[in-house]
Formats: structure tokens, C-alpha cells, sequence
């Protein structure tokens, strides 16, 4: 018996009687496991997406339209509308994956994304000056797909541990980070870089690494962005822009107005003006959309459905009593809501300007595909069997409040203690 | 089957360790899973809290008046497009809120028929309103209920009364306008706005990143351009060109010290407010995209270069003035002024022969490095994107070259090049390329020495003497000690150059004893008429418009006439016969 065999007693359902009928269980058994919390919080964020994508299409048509192509207004909502309905699927799919599979999955892509962004440098295709993309009849970012196998991967070389403890996880994983944001900084793509080594960060402070040497990590990324800051133009034009308030009429400043146009309940939808002149309305600063036609309010809530995703992954994974699980599903969540609300953050001028799309929710061409793929993989990994009830320490026995608590946490595995 | 492989499925595979050392693992494990539970809730809090601060921020900024601020009205004053001004102030060019009329059969929004009165009957209202309008072609679009623009301007006053047809599909959205105050004057400097918003042919392309620049295009852009010199050019042109039924005429105004063009005129113009298919042929910069041979007027850069090698040392020589013979060719004067002349008489009855001589002796070389230096082999300097190639000579010159140049036949440079010239040989020698933008004092380049101070001094002398006693007669304005000298070069043509059409130029700077400014006025095919005379030369047709164009525009530009002063010409006045009289 084992984790991702579920120990659901499934001879109550009837023996086996062909593919149909064996697709049919692996649903019903994936509906009674999958978490339908995370779930609905993922379709109500995509349904938001569509709806703001609606609204900041029209901004982001008529600036992209030359004079010798027209772009229809709602131009990018039909696309948008086609990627998430191929992204539903995929994310569908993913979360079908039991744990092991999703793991094993997740190992294969990231190995063979990690072969692409090698040959970035070499085949890519150049978008604005940024060498990110690359194009075998569908242009993707490698980057983008590696995200979720990087999270799980990272996951999976930081449980090594519980087979033995000598191994040299921090080594491996730090080696393996430190290629990847390599890589994204010669394509250049320091948002990115942040994110993938966020979550290592994320990951080695939930696998016990001591609060003296967290500090000195801190102090490490610290030292890291203040160097990015005299090597690099672009990052520093953004940081000065951020602490010096910027010129006026920058993206940041017009994002900001097209944000507060709105008031607390907004312009109502299609009804915005000011979100016309904002570039990159429907990727980076569509939280400002949302915020000039939906109003502040509609800002908050957005901000609390992540805090809540976040929430309820999070308290989740303290339930579990495998640590590849508890590290893939918080790692993951980070990437997710961390990216997310570095986007918000950015929107509501905390934040220098990143270059970050808001997970999602964001227009996204072929990475809404890679997010789908995220969460999907999310789901697959927080799927859990609801008849296996643990009764694992309380939150107040974890802090040494509580009582004692008992020897054996889970009932199932009382025996063998 | 034991906890460890419940936890753990990849751990039965691993080789089993002894028992005091596998409770071990086991409480290191738990340790571990501990561990992480505690850090996955500082993750929770470290999100709560980013969450807290990001719902902080959204109160603060829905409480604070920033919302309101976002609107305000330093923004909503804040033009389209920068506004451009001449060196004074006067607007050039400027954003105005201007109606357009838009045909929008969807206006209704019922379905039904797009307006409420036939589009015949709309049609006919439209004509009473706009009398250019093709009322058949109105009423086809109207009738077609496609979408579109029925005219690109209209007045307010014309948008009220189409207001007053009722028809809610006859749409009249404010539109920011391009609008050029001044007509046509300076259209060639300004240029205009292409549908696009991008700027065309002038200074509205040049700077057209400037001027669409959010954070600066609040304030305007200055030119060198002063306005009411630029009327007076413009008139006198006009004036020159009609009185000698010209094909066309340029003019510019350079300010000797600083090389900011004053004034620049290329006429027939076109008007930047309504571009149409005549205006669109007039575009063609005549002073700055043009190469001319222009003549004469190149006598005194010969005579300059020569002064400045020591070539012209005595003023007194006397030059052999006969006609030139090299090989087959036959270089002659257009009038006999005697067998030999001095320099200062070559200049005043504008001498081919004597001047080819004094280029002989000077030498291919030092001619070709001074008008290299003068910048005539490459484009003019100027901001405009028009700017015309020279017809240079290249590199070596033969002996028959060496003499055509100096006389200005067999090289090719525009208006402004020749311009650019005269000031270095009158300002003391030194070249500066020319600006369209306002300079603030001591902004004004260093520039490259031509020639020398005493060079320039002479220049001075020679060159007033000419509009004294010389061909440049009708431009000395009394007073303004005007100096310059003409330049009437026939037309290359088809078998040679035509005789009867010519360019005539004339080339000036003014007050002669501390020059400020120089003017160029410029031809096209003058005929001869009554105003001139019957002759087609500069002397009578190019001299006169900057005789009559000086005396306008020196006291806007701090040239006080004064009879009293004047260079002092005294040493060289003996050598003209008849002078004293």
C-alpha cells in the first residue's frame, strides 16, 4: 500500500468491464480526490481572465494595429478565448496524473525544456530585443513550461533527504537553479530569474535550512540585486524609475492612472478611457484594466482569491506526511501566487517594474498553456484520498501549545510504531 | 509492510540500514517533516502579510484624491503633438481641437434604416453647409450605409448646423488638428503631418520623437526661424518672382555668427494645413535639396582663396582681361571692360576671364581644398531631412575645371551652401554649419577657419564695393551698408547650356563694416520684363529683392540704417576709375 495507490476500497465499485467504464471510475475517482476548493478558485480566476481580456482588448488592438493591418477590437479575447479552452484542457489532463506520474512527468519535461532553453541561445527567436522564444511551428518559452517541472524537480531532489541524509541536496539543487537562471539572464529575462530562484529559495527554507543562514541568503540576494543594478541598464533604469517616482507618462505612471480612473467601483466594463494609452494592457498591466472598468474593489477581491489559493494549498500541505508532496505543492503555489502578486504589486506601485504578467489571469498565448499545465500539475500533486484521515499534530500542538500529541500520527500506519 | 515504505515508497528499495541507526532516520524524519510545517506556515504568514500590504495600498490609494489626480488639468491641456515656435515666441505650429464629420450608420442602433431623411434630402443639407461638397457622391455613400468619413475639417460653426440636420448618424468627433497658423509661411521649414501622426518633409519630421514625446512635448520647441523675417522673405520673393515671371525663387537669411537660419523661403510654397496634389509637388526644397551652378557669386570665394594662398598680394596688378584659350575651349567675358583689370574692378564688372586666371594661378589644388572647407562637396549642413549631393568635381582637377569653378560653372552646390560660404568669408573667416534650431548665447559651434581675419576684412572692402559701384547697385539700401555680388548662370540643358534660361542669384551681407547677416535670393528662369528692365540678369531681377527685402528687416533684426558709417573702403577706392566722382 502506498501513497499514490489510494487506499479507497474500490470493490464496492463494480469489476472492471472495459476501457469505457475504467475511464469513467479513474473520473469519479479523481472527482472524490481532486482538491474542488483549489479547483473552483482556478476556474473562477480564469473566468475573470476572460472577462478582463475582454475589456483590455480593445487597448491593446488598436495600439498594435499598423496602418496596413487593422486589428479587430476584441482581436485578442477570440485568441485568448481559444488558448484557455486548449489550457482547460491540458490542465485537465494534468491533474488526472496520479503523484508518482505527475513526478515522473514533470521530470521528462523539465529535462527536455531545459534542452530547449540550451539551444535559445542558438535557435531562438528575438522578440524585442529578448531571445526567448522558440518557434517549431508553435512559438513557445521554453522558460514557461520549465516552471512547474523545475518546481517539482527541485521538490523531488529536496526528499532525497528522508532516504539519507548525507546526500547533497542543497549542492544539487542549488547547481541545477544556478544553470537555469543562467540561462535566463543571457536571454535576458530577470523576471523570470527572480521566480525560478524565488521558489529554490521558497523550497530550501521549508526544507530546514537554518534562520542564520536564511539571513545570509537574504543578504546574498540582496547583495545579487544591488549588483544587477550597476551591471545591467535595463534593470537599473527600473529601479530608478521605481524609488525616483519616473518621469511622468512611463508605464508605471500611466498604469497607475488607468488603475485609479476607475474609483472604488469602476467605470463599469468596455467603459474605460484611460486604459487606451496603456501599453501592454492586456499582458503586464491588466490588473490596472481590471482597475479602471471593475474598480478597486473587484482589485481586492482578485488579491484575496490568490491569498486564498495560497491559503488553502498551503494549510493543506501541512496536513501531509510526505515531504516531496508538502515541498512540490508549496513550491508550486509560490511560483504561482508569487508571481501573481509581484504583478499586483508592480500594478499598485510597490514594486519596480518587472515585466511580469499576472498568472492566469494575463493574455498569454502559449504560456496560458504553460500556466494550465502549472496548475494542472498543482492539482495533480494536492490530490489526496478523502477517506484517509490523518490526524496529524494540530497547528497549536506543532507551536508546543497543545497537549502531547499521541505517538503515530495517522491512524493507518499505527502498527508498525 | 512497515512506516518507513508507507512514507516513503522509493526508501524499501535502499538497503536497510541497522535498527538503532534506522530510528534514527526515522526521528530525523519526522524532524524534517516538522520542520517544514512550521516553515510552510511562515510562508502562509510571509503571503498574508504581502496580501495585508497589497490591500493597504489599494485603501490608500481609493481614499487619497490621487484617483482624482489622475485627471488633471495640466494633462488635459497637455497637446497631442508639441507645439513649435519661431525664435520670438510666435506659434508655428500648434494642436487645435478640430470636428471631423463621421458617417455612422450604426448610430440608431435599431437596425433600421441609418438616418431618419432620405440621403438625397440629407445630401442637399450637406451642400447648403459645405458648397464644395459632390452631393451626388454624399448621397451614394449615405445611401451605401457604410461607415466613414464624410470630411476631415469641419468649422464649429459648421458642425452646429450639420447639428441642426437632426441626423444622429452624421457624427462629429473632436479630433486634435495639426494647425499651422501662418498659412504657408515657412511650410518648407515646418513641413506637416502625415495622416499617420508621424511628421513629413520639415522640422515636424525631424524632431517629430521630440514632439510626440509625453514628458516633453508640453514645452515647445524654438526655432531659429524668425517669423517676421521670414514674411518679409517670403513677400519680396513673391514679389521678385511675379514681377519677372519666374519659374520659382528661394531666399534664406543666415545669422553670420551663429549659422541660424533666420529665415527660409522656397517658393512656390504649399500650404501644411491642406495638403493637397499641387502642394505635394511644391514640397521640393529649393534652398537646402537643389544644386544650381550658381555663377558668379563664387567670384569672390576665388578671389578670397586667393587672397588668403598670397596670390593677391597688390591690389594694384593689373590682370590680363582678354579671352582665355585652353586647348579647343574659350573662356570669354559677356562685356569688354578694357585689355587688363585689377582685382577689385574683376569683382565689380564680374570678370570670367580675370577671375579663371587668378584660379590658374592659385592652382587646382588650394581652390578644391578652400571650397572643401567651405563644405561644398558634401551635403549641406542643416537639419532637414531634404538635403541635396552637391555636383562635385572630384579629385583632380584638370586646369579647364580649375577655371569654370572659379567662376561657379562645373560645380553644383544649393542655396545654402553658397550662404554658409558667405558668412565664413565675411564673418572673419570662420565656418559654422547652419542650425534651424534657436541657439542661446554661446551656444553657437566653434567651427572650422577658412581664411584669415585680414582675408575676411578684405572680403568686406571688395564685396561692399561691388553693390557700390558694381553689379550689385540695386541692392545697396541706403544705409544698411549692404555688400554682395551677383550670379547669372544659364541652365544646363539638353547639347549645353541654354542661354535664354537662366539662374540668377544674388549673394549678400549686411552692415558690410560688422556684417550680421547674410541673404541669398535666388531666381528660377527670371524673363526678362518691364520691372527688369528687359535684362534677365541678377543685377536686375535677384540685387533689387534684397535691396528692397534689407530694409525690412533690418530694424527687426537690430540693423539700424546710418549714412554716416560705412567700411572703410578708402584704400581701395583709387583703383576704380571714376570712383571719386
Amino acid at each position: 500500500m502506498s501513497i499514490d495507490q489510494p487506499a479507497l476500497n474500490r470493490s464496492r465499485s463494480e469489476p472492471p468491464r472495459g476501457a469505457a467504464s475504467s475511464h469513467i471510475r479513474n473520473l469519479r475517482i479523481w472527482w472524490r480526490e481532486v482538491d474542488r476548493v483549489l479547483l473552483g478558485l482556478i476556474v473562477l480566476l480564469m473566468i475573470i481572465s476572460t472577462i478582463a481580456v475582454a475589456a483590455a482588448s480593445p487597448a491593446s488592438a488598436r495600439r498594435l494595429s499598423t496602418s496596413a493591418e487593422r486589428l479587430p477590437d476584441l482581436y485578442f479575447f477570440w485568441k485568448h478565448l481559444a488558448w484557455q479552452a486548449l489550457a482547460l484542457g491540458v490542465l485537465f489532463g494534468a491533474s488526472l496524473m496520479s503523484r508518482e506520474t505527475a513526478r515522473r512527468f514533470a521530470l521528462v519535461l523539465g529535462g527536455g525544456m531545459l534542452f530547449f532553453m540550451f539551444l535559445v541561445p542558438f535557435i531562438g527567436t528575438d522578440i524585442n530585443g529578448a531571445r526567448r522564444w522558440i518557434d517549431l511551428g508553435l512559438r513557445f518559452q521554453p522558460s514557461e513550461f520549465l516552471k512547474p517541472a523545475f518546481a517539482i524537480a527541485l521538490a523531488w531532489v529536496f526528499s532525497w533527504r528522508m532516504r539519507d541524509p548525507n546526500l547533497p541536496v542543497r549542492a544539487v539543487s542549488l547547481a541545477l537553479t544556478g544553470v537555469v537562471v543562467f540561462l535566463l539572464a543571457l536571454q535576458p529575462n530577470f523576471g523570470e530569474a527572480v521566480l525560478f530562484a524565488g521558489v529554490w529559495a521558497v523550497l530550501v527554507m521549508l526544507s530546514g535550512l537554518s534562520f542564520a543562514r536564511i539571513g545570509s541568503l537574504l543578504g546574498a540576494g540582496a547583495a545579487l540585486i544591488t549588483a544587477t543594478y550597476f551591471i545591467y541598464d535595463n534593470a537599473r533604469h527600473r529601479i530608478d524609475s521605481f524609488l525616483g517616482g519616473g518621469t511622468a507618462f512611463d508605464q508605471v505612471d500611466l498604469a497607475e492612472r488607468t488603475l485609479l480612473a476607475g474609483g472604488w467601483t469602476g467605470t463599469g466594463f468596455w467603459l474605460g478611457l484611460k486604459k487606451m494609452r496603456l501599453p501592454e494592457a492586456h499582458t503586464d498591466y491588466i490588473f490596472s484594466v481590471i482597475g479602471e472598468e471593475f474598480g478597486l474593489l473587484a482589485c481586492a477581491l482578485i488579491l484575496c482569491l490568490y491569498l486564498a489559493l495560497a491559503a488553502r494549498v498551503l494549510m493543506r500541505m501541512i496536513d501531509e506526511d510526505d515531504l516531496f508532496t508538502m515541498l512540490a505543492g508549496s513550491g508550486l503555489t509560490a511560483l504561482i501566487v508569487g508571481q501573481a502578486f509581484i504583478n499586483m504589486l508592480v500594478n499598485l506601485r510597490l514594486f519596480p517594474s518587472k515585466g511580469m504578467t499576472l498568472p492566469l489571469v494575463s493574455y498569454g498565448g502559449s504560456s496560458t498553456i504553460a500556466m494550465g499545465l502549472m496548475v494542472g500539475l498543482l492539482l495533480a500533486i494536492t490530490r489526496r484520498n478523502p477517506f484517509l484521515k490523518r490526524r496529524t499534530a494540530g497547528l497549536a500542538q506543532l507551536m508546543g501549545l497543545g497537549d502531547e500529541p499521541a505517538r503515530g500520527r495517522a491512524s493507518i500506519r499505527g502498527s508498525a510504531s | 509492510m512497515n512506516a518507513m515504505s508507507l512514507m516513503d515508497p522509493l526508501a524499501v528499495r535502499t538497503a536497510h540500514p541497522p535498527i538503532s541507526e534506522r530510528s534514527q532516520l526515522m526521528s530525523l524524519r519526522e524532524e524534517a517533516l516538522d520542520t517544514a510545517r512550521m516553515r510552510i506556515l511562515l510562508l502562509v504568514a510571509l503571503f498574508v502579510f504581502i496580501a495585508f500590504l497589497g490591500l493597504m495600498r489599494i485603501v490608500y490609494l481609493g481614499s487619497s484624491d490621487r484617483a482624482y489626480a489622475a485627471t488633471t488639468l495640466e494633462e488635459a491641456l497637455l497637446p497631442a503633438r508639441g507645439e513649435i515656435t519661431d525664435r520670438n515666441g510666435v506659434p508655428l505650429a500648434r494642436m487645435f481641437p478640430a470636428y471631423s464629420l463621421w458617417f455612422n450608420p450604426d448610430a440608431m442602433g435599431d437596425g433600421g434604416a441609418p438616418l431618419v431623411n432620405s440621403p438625397a434630402y440629407v445630401a442637399a443639407g450637406l451642400k447648403a453647409i459645405f458648397p464644395d461638397m459632390d452631393q451626388a457622391k454624399i448621397e451614394a455613400r449615405l445611401a451605401s450605409g457604410k461607415a466613414g468619413y464624410l470630411r476631415r475639417r469641419v468649422l464649429p460653426e459648421e458642425a452646429n448646423r450639420v447639428q441642426e440636420l437632426g441626423e444622429l448618424a452624421l457624427e462629429m468627433p473632436q479630433e486634435p488638428d495639426r494647425h499651422y497658423p501662418q498659412g504657408s509661411m515657412a511650410a518648407h521649414v515646418l513641413g506637416h503631418v502625415a495622416a499617420d501622426g508621424h511628421g513629413r518633409v520639415g522640422m515636424e519630421q525631424v524632431l517629430d520623437e521630440r514632439l510626440r514625446d509625453p514628458a516633453l512635448r508640453g514645452t515647445p520647441v524654438a526655432l531659429s526661424i524668425d517669423m517676421r523675417v521670414q514674411g518679409a522673405l517670403e513677400d519680396e520673393l513673391e514679389r521678385g518672382m511675379k514681377l519677372n515671371d519666374a519659374m520659382g525663387a528661394a531666399g534664406i537669411v543666415l545669422d553670420v555668427d551663429t549659422g541660424e537660419v533666420l529665415a527660409l523661403a522656397s517658393l512656390p510654397e504649399f500650404n501644411p494645413n491642406k495638403i493637397d496634389q499641387e502642394g505635394a509637388s511644391n514640397m521640393f526644397n529649393r534652398v537646402t535639396n537643389q544644386v544650381y551652378e550658381l555663377g558668379s557669386t563664387f567670384k569672390p570665394l576665388t578671389v578670397a582663396a586667393a587672397i588668403d594662398a598670397g596670390v593677391v598680394k597688390d591690389f594694384g596688378r593689373r590682370w590680363d582681361a582678354k579671352t582665355v584659350h585652353i586647348g579647343k575651349s574659350r573662356l570669354r567675358d559677356s562685356h569688354s571692360y578694357g585689355e587688363t583689370l585689377n582685382v577689385a574692378q574683376t569683382l565689380i564688372h564680374s570678370s570670367n576671364t580675370v577671375t579663371a586666371r587668378i584660379a590658374d594661378e592659385l592652382g587646382a589644388e588650394r581652390l578644391r581644398r578652400t571650397m572643401m572647407d567651405l563644405g561644398m562637396h558634401e551635403r549641406p549642413y542643416i537639419e532637414l531631412p531634404a538635403r541635396g549631393h552637391p555636383i562635385w568635381p572630384g579629385e583632380d582637377w584638370p586646369r579647364i575645371r580649375n577655371m569654370t569653378v572659379s567662376y561657379g560653372h562645373g560645380i553644383a552646390v544649393t542655396p545654402l551652401h553658397l550662404a554658409s560660404a558667405y558668412a565664413a568669408m565675411v564673418n572673419g573667416g570662420t565656418w559654422r554649419p547652419a542650425t534651424l534650431h534657436k541657439l542661446a548665447p554661446g551656444e553657437a559651434p566653434r567651427g572650422r577657419r577658412v581664411f584669415k581675419e585680414s582675408t575676411s576684412s578684405r572680403m568686406r572692402q571688395l564685396l561692399r564695393m561691388i553693390s557700390i559701384y558694381g553689379t550689385g547697385r540695386n541692392a545697396d539700401a541706403p544705409g544698411y551698408r549692404v555688400g554682395g555680388k551677383t550670379g547669372s548662370a544659364e541652365k544646363p540643358g539638353q547639347g549645353g547650356y541654354r542661354r535664354t534660361s537662366l539662374i540668377s542669384t544674388f549673394a549678400a551681407a549686411f552692415p558690410m563694416d560688422r556684417p550680421r547677416y547674410v541673404v541669398v535670393t535666388m531666381l528660377d528662369e527670371p524673363r526678362g520684363t518691364v520691372a527688369s528692365s528687359y535684362q534677365r540678369t541678377a543685377a536686375w531681377n535677384a540685387a533689387p529683392i534684397v535691396g528692397r527685402l534689407v530694409p525690412r528687416i533690418g530694424p527687426m533684426l537690430g540693423v539700424r540704417p546710418d549714412e554716416r558709417r560705412d567700411v572703410d573702403i578708402s584704400d581701395l577706392k583709387p583703383l576704380i576709375p571714376g570712383a571719386d566722382k
